[in-house]
């Protein structure tokens, strides 16, 4: 889902750059006096995020996928730190690796480390409070996190690379290709996400106190 | 900062990346639905035109690919730990300097 070089226009990198410019500005304001404890589990999930996508896995069909982490990011850090987590892997990997467009680390910050980790989040709360047995709805809420936030991220991103002057009926190519793409392949990242969360829950629940969800 | 246990995962996915990123990817043809969308709007990717990292998408100058992706991992997690390091000890010291 990363984006190149080469496939914004002018319009949408600079409005892309301006959202995720002040959307960073602000996360670094409300996560302002965080625990030491935060700042070292939010770095080594950022370090686990880039790993995991270096895992890509090619599907038999013509597609490929990787983990996203957004939406497990959100879970286990909250909105604000979960993006300064994703933000820190989607720069490291722009920067040094070239991975994702220079033009599109807007884009790129927007659809996976915004709309990713926000959308991930708030269906994990929204579904914690709807079910009522705990281990249920940990596992249901992470999972549709997952795969939702991929889905809304990918659209996104069809939006982003489909309005163009250059086409400007591009929007109703990108967004079916990308929203029915990643509706299919989000399933898997919604396990992964469900799995995660699920495993820390049991065996460190002290990490999800903050999100307010954690119950016996 | 880190326990034996996560840095051992993370270990463990960096050595078997290559497997999926590079090896099966060429054998079944990395191609994302970003990809197909790009294709069919003829968008082009400038990537290579444009780059300024040896280590662009992951490889590493003069080193067979699946090397290259292994080190990239690892330099990729090492800036990681670095850069939370830093502001790990950072805001620790401001927090015992409040107190």
């Amino acid at each position: 889902m990363h984006i190149p070089d080469g496939f914004l226009d002018t319009v949408t990198i600079v409005v892309t750059y301006a959202i995720f410019i002040m959307y960073l500005a602000y996360s670094l304001l409300k996560t302002k006096g965080i625990s030491a404890d935060k700042i070292s589990l939010a770095t080594v999930l950022a370090a686990g995020i880039f790993a995991a996508q270096m895992l890509n896995w090619p599907l038999p069909g013509g597609t490929s996928l990787h983990f996203v982490g957004g939406a497990l990011a959100g879970i286990l850090l909250g909105p604000w730190l979960g993006f300064l987590t994703m933000f820190l892997v989607l720069f490291i990997q722009c920067i040094i690796f070239h991975d994702g467009g220079i033009t599109a680390l807007g884009a790129n910050v927007f659809n996976m480390g915004i709309i990713g980790v926000l959308v991930g989040y708030y269906i994990f709360i929204m579904t914690n409070k709807l079910v009522r047995e705990a281990r249920k709805a940990r596992i249901l809420g992470a999972f549709l996190g997952g795969w939702i936030s991929v889905v809304i991220a990918g659209i996104a991103c069809g939006l982003e690379i489909g309005f163009s002057p250059a086409c400007p009926y591009g929007v109703c190519v990108t967004v079916p290709v990308m929203g029915s793409w990643h509706a299919v392949l989000g399933v898997i990242e919604g396990i992964i996400t469900a799995l995660v969360v699920d495993y820390i829950a049991l065996k460190a629940p002290y990490i999800m106190q903050d999100v307010g969800v954690v119950r016996k | 900062m880190i326990s034996a246990k996560s840095l051992i995962v993370i270990i463990v996915l960096i050595l078997i990346s290559p497997v999926f990123g590079i090896i099966l990817a060429d054998m079944v043809g990395y191609h994302e639905p970003l990809d197909v969308a790009a294709e069919l709007l003829g968008l082009k990717d400038i990537s290579e035109e444009i780059n300024w990292t040896p280590f662009f998408d992951y490889t590493v100058p003069g080193l067979p690919d699946v090397v290259g992706y292994i080190i990239s991992g690892f330099i990729g997690v090492g800036i990681i730990l670095g850069i939370g390091y830093v502001t790990y000890k950072v805001v620790g010291g401001m927090k015992r300097k409040e107190a």
